[in-house]
């Protein structure tokens, strides 16, 4: 237990807004195993957007420093970041953000492509034909329901085999049903892939799955324990 | 009416650039035609609506002869009636020598009587009437006489056979508004001086001019009828002052047409930018604009804040456009140099500014009538939809599509004052337009098709089919504008290599004409070499195949005419440079000709003009003379232009009898011609001497102030097609910026980002430019293998510069208009999208 794939030590992020100062994410100190499913809840606005934003390296803590897989990427900028983004890590988002302008297979290649990896299509395939999406590969965005674009994202995210998935609100734009599909799939490709992943979400539900559960309170770690 | 003062304000805060890019569409499109028709009003007031001042006269009659006895007749008959006053005037060129005969120039002799002119003015340096100062054996000269000639007042100039005393000098004259039209400086001399010069009647091309002033003007047109009945068809022309077409009403309607085409262009231009920046705005509201009406704002409320919206910075533009066009009008004198007549002045008046003030409103109307028609489709359910429906086509958009184009159509027609050459404009236009937009969509078709090799490149062409990018319109803007810019400079660069620079080396640079029979001999001994001297007849051409030429409608033509004095010769062989191209031999060989019929070779060019083919009976009047002659032959020619040339040649025995003067053409160095026109002069006073190659510098100099002019109003073009790039990159700003954060969000640098955007951009412009370069290659072979009719070169490194210079241009303005978007950094975007 001693050599984390992410860690994150007196995180802090506060915005000045004219006057006034919010602090968001308050003093957060945390660990990642390798192969946790880990799920950070916390009421709306509590932070966890902010808070998985800063770990995933896609902003800068006010305070405090992060380190993936070992290396502190505080510092980094976009550049240095963007090998790491590629390779190490992969996001499901709330809202699917899907390239409109490419089809379902080439929104999953896309990431692969970028790596230069020459199995980009069968990898894309592969992973279009084990979520049920494979007669979908040629619709783009706007031709898939909220479910179907969620599935996408998730293989999207997983195509250059990640050492870490951050999702946030995977199923917030989405029905029960759909909800349901959507974490079963991403829970067995976790297992499948072998990564780990940090899911935020207020659902109950999808909480008592997690490894384990951190809880924020207003930007404030408050809880860190195993589901009840 | 509801005006929301704070809803105006965050829009304009908010579509700030848009806004600005909008304001500036609106100032260049009416800055270039405000200040061209400024200076249009200013060149027909001094000089067309001037018209007595131009001719001198009310009406002026106008031959290249003595006037007929029965039109003098006329004349004298109407002028004891007290209907009009009289007096000639007569006009030539010809070679002037200082005292001791050791300079000589080119001038334009006019000699006037003492009343002359009826209308306008004459400036001498002494302040006296010219009538005054001019007195038989005297002559008052232009400065450039003296100055040229190294001559003083008080010296001696020679003219023909007689030497004059330099009394004064002029320095305006109203009927000469312009120098670079004349070949020569101004001589004034006395009428009674004209039969002393031995120069008339030997042949010398001579305008002879009845200048008529009318008691009561307002009988011009029925005095005009009068004397036409008496005048001589063919050989004398009566005019109204206002009808007479002069060289530079003329020069001037030509080229004031062709830069209000340019600026058109540029209007045209602007107002797309206009309605892409403004849709800009639109669409970038469009998600603000569904919940204003979801919360009940109705399109009336919404309208009228849009509509408050474009007409302040309608008024605004105007503002700028008005003081860009004074500023511009400013620069004329600059520009335009020794082109402006004399008087015209670069004052901007209230009408001119009354001018831009309605073309302004006339554009944002037009322009803006599209998006913001499209306000009223937003629909309050597009705030659950991520991605924005392509806008369908309706009848309300075509509706305002037919507005657009009649207005388009209006503006041309009045633009050019000729409603058939306007509807050709525009016209041709819709054609150009049509053929690029189809050539556009094919070519963008065949690109989805295509598999490129790399990410970066697949991506890029992904991008062009972006929604909301209108990719196809940008591509058929891009292309007309940049195919009319290289077809004017394809046009240019032609006409210079065909004139100017192509100006053969051992082209003849030296012609004389109007060498006598009897002066053959003497001729060749001061030329000192032998040089070829061609017969030369002047005839008219009656009728084709019994068709007569109707001189009047031929003046009417852009080409040259054929209801003018042409030279004939006779000769059995052909010229270096020419060659048959139809009918075998020149006078057909054994072919048999009616009885009373000769044969003629006639020159394709001509041909073509009055579509005249092989075997097509020719009338020709020969100095009284008719004679029917039968095409044997087609000729055309292999060399410039500038070499000597005749339309219609001859058999000698059918015209070797005819009254016929000599032609002589030859090369000389240039730094000996001047001297060799001084010996010739002095010699044969009356052989009338043409420097070329002075002649093809002026013409040069002329051609690359013409140039300037035209580069400078395309300019403006390029600049309003720079902002349509600009405003369609800033309507599809919040596309851009959602691909930028997901492409970083899944591992790209902005190495890869900045690549994509290039490519894109560098695309758009490859193919915009190789459809541009098809077109304009077409084009400008087209007009100039029919209208001008000379060897095209197709310049293909030219063509090759302004496709990799579109590129250039558009990645620039590109990545420019880009920079916020490269930088976006992607937590901030992905925030905001969840909370929306
Ligand atoms: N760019 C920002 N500027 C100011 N405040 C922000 C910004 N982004 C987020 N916040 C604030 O931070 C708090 C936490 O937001 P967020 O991380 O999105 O919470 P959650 O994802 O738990 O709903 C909220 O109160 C939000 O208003
Ligand atoms: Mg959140």
């Amino acid at each position: 237990m001693s050599n984390p794939i992410l860690r994150a030590a007196h995180v802090s992020k506060h915005y000045t807004i004219g006057e006034r100062r919010a602090v968001v994410l308050n003093d957060i100190t945390l660990a990642l195993e390798p192969g946790e499913f880990t799920v950070i809840s916390g009421a709306s606005g509590s932070g966890k957007t902010t808070l998985l934003t800063i770990l995933s390296g896609l902003d800068k803590p006010s305070i405090g420093r992060v380190w993936l897989a070992g290396k502190d990427i505080t510092d980094l900028d976009e550049n240095g970041l963007a090998p790491l983004r590629n390779r190490l890590i992969g996001f499901v988002f709330q809202a699917f953000h899907l390239v409109p302008s490419l089809t379902s297979l080439e929104n999953i290649m896309f990431p692969a492509e970028l790596n230069r990896d020459p199995d980009a299509v069968e990898k894309a395939s592969h992973l279009l034909q084990r979520v049920g999406l494979w007669e979908r590969r040629h619709n783009r965005p706007e031709q898939l329901s909220g479910g179907e674009k969620q599935r996408v994202a998730i293989c999207r995210a997983l195509v250059n085999n990640p050492r870490l998935i951050f999702a946030d609100e995977p199923t917030g734009n989405l029905d029960s049903e759909n909800s349901r599909e959507v974490v079963e799939l991403l829970l067995e490709l976790q297992q499948e892939f072998n990564t780990t992943l940090l899911l935020a979400t207020h659902s109950r539900s999808i909480a008592d799955r997690a490894d384990r559960i951190l809880t924020l309170h207003d930007g404030r770690l408050v809880d860190d324990g195993l589901p009840s | 009416m509801m005006i929301h003062y704070r809803f105006l304000w965050e829009e304009l805060r908010y579509g700030g650039k848009q806004a600005l890019t909008f304001i500036i569409c609106v100032a260049l499109s009416i800055a270039t035609l405000t200040a061209l028709n400024s200076f249009r009003r200013d060149v027909h007031g001094s000089l067309i609506d001037e018209a007595r001042a131009l001719q001198g006269g009310d009406i002026v009659i106008h031959a290249h002869q003595p006037l007929s006895e029965k039109l003098r007749a006329t004349v004298d008959a109407l002028e004891r009636d007290n209907r009009l006053y009289q007096q000639r005037t007569v006009e030539f060129y010809t070679v002037a020598l200082s005292e001791t005969k050791g300079d000589s120039l080119f001038s334009s002799i006019k000699a006037v009587g003492p009343g002359y002119p009826f209308f306008g003015t004459i400036t001498l340096d002494s302040g006296r009437p010219l009538g005054e100062a001019l007195e038989p054996g005297t002559v008052v000269v232009a400065r450039e006489v003296l100055d040229r000639l190294g001559l003083m007042m008080g010296n001696r100039l020679i003219i023909g056979d007689t030497d004059f005393e330099i009394v004064d000098v002029v320095n305006f004259e109203s009927m000469r508004p312009v120098s670079f039209l004349s070949f020569g400086p101004r001589i004034f001399i006395s009428m009674a001086d004209v039969d002393q010069l031995g120069l008339l009647g030997r042949g010398s091309r001579v305008e002879h001019e009845i200048l008529l002033k009318l008691t009561d003007p307002a009988e011009a047109d029925e005095l005009v009828k009068i004397l036409g009945a008496s005048a001589t068809p063919r050989l004398e022309r009566v005019e109204t002052a206002k009808n007479a077409r002069s060289r530079v009403k003329i020069f001037f309607d030509n080229l004031l047409f062709f830069l209000s085409c340019i600026s058109i262009l540029t209007l045209m231009l602007s107002g797309i930018g206009m309605q892409g920046s403004l849709s800009a705005i639109l669409y970038q509201k469009q998600k603000i604009i569904a919940v204003t009406k979801a919360f009940g704002a109705s399109n009336r409320f919404l309208l009228t804040q849009y509509l408050i919206m474009v007409s302040c910075m309608g008024a605004f533009g105007s503002i700028i456009g008005i003081g860009l066009g004074y500023v511009i009008k400013r620069l004329f004198p600059l520009l335009f140099g020794d082109l402006v007549p004399q008087g015209v002045g670069y004052a901007f008046h209230p009408v001119d500014t009354l001018e831009g003030i309605i073309l302004g409103i006339l554009v944002v109307t037009v322009f803006t009538l599209l998006p913001l028609h499209r306000l009223g489709t937003v629909k309050p359910v597009m705030i659950f939809r991520h991605e924005t429906e392509a806008g369908k086509r309706s009848t309300a958009a075509l509706l305002t599509g037919i507005i657009c184009g009649l207005f388009l159509c209006l503006l041309v027609i009045r633009q050019i004052d000729d409603v058939k050459i306007g509807i050709f404009f525009v016209i041709g236009l819709v054609l150009l337009i049509g053929a690029v937009s189809l050539t556009a969509s094919a070519c963008l078709w065949l690109l989805k098709r295509v598999t490129l090799p790399t990410l970066v490149l697949r991506q890029a062409a992904k991008s062009l089919y972006r929604p909301g990018n209108a990719s196809r319109s940008i591509i058929v803007t891009l292309t007309s504008a940049i195919s009319v810019l290289l077809v004017i400079f394809l046009l240019k660069l032609n006409l210079f290599a065909t004139f100017i620079e192509s100006y053969p080396e051992n082209a003849p640079n030296l012609f004389c004409i109007d060498i006598q029979q009897d002066q053959k001999d003497l001729f060749q001994t001061v030329v000192g070499e032998d040089v070829l001297l061609f017969p030369v007849i002047r005839a008219r051409l009656l009728s084709i195949n019994s068709q007569a030429i109707d001189p009047q409608q031929e003046r009417e033509r852009k080409t040259d005419n054929l209801g003018r004095e042409f030279n004939l010769t006779y000769r059995n062989s052909l010229l270096d440079d020419e060659v048959i191209t139809e009918g075998g031999t020149l006078y057909g060989l054994g072919k048999n000709l009616p009885t009373g019929v000769v044969a003629v070779s006639v020159l394709d060019s001509i041909a073509e003009i009055g579509e005249i083919d092989l075997d097509d009976l020719l009338r020709f009047n020969i100095q009284g003379v008719e004679i029917d002659a039968q095409v044997t032959s087609i000729r055309s020619r292999t060399k410039s232009r500038l070499y000597p040339f005749f339309y219609f040649v001859f058999e000698p025995a059918t015209l070797e009898a005819a009254p016929q003067t000599f032609f002589a053409a030859m090369h000389l160095p240039k730094e000996l011609i001047p001297d060799m026109i001084t010996a010739i002069v002095a010699q044969l006073p009356n052989v009338s001497t043409i420097n070329v190659a002075d002649i093809a510098e002026r013409f040069g100099q002329l051609m690359k102030r013409l140039s300037v002019i035209v580069t400078f109003f395309a300019s403006f073009s390029i600049m309003a097609g720079c902002l349509i790039l600009v405003s369609t990159i800033f309507a599809t700003r919040l596309d851009r910026i959602r691909e930028t954060v997901y492409y970083k969000v899944l591992g790209a640098d902005s190495s890869f980002v900045l690549r994509v955007l290039t490519c894109e951009q560098a695309m758009l412009a490859l193919l915009s430019s190789i459809v541009a370069v098809v077109f304009a290659e077409a084009a400008a072979w087209l007009i100039c293998t029919t209208v001008f009719n000379i060897v095209y070169q197709p310049h293909w490194l030219v063509a090759a510069m302004t496709v990799v210079s579109s590129i250039l241009l558009v990645v620039i303005i590109g990545l420019a208009s880009s920079i916020g978007i490269i930088q976006q950094r992607p937590a901030m975007y992905l925030q905001q999208q969840n909370n929306t």
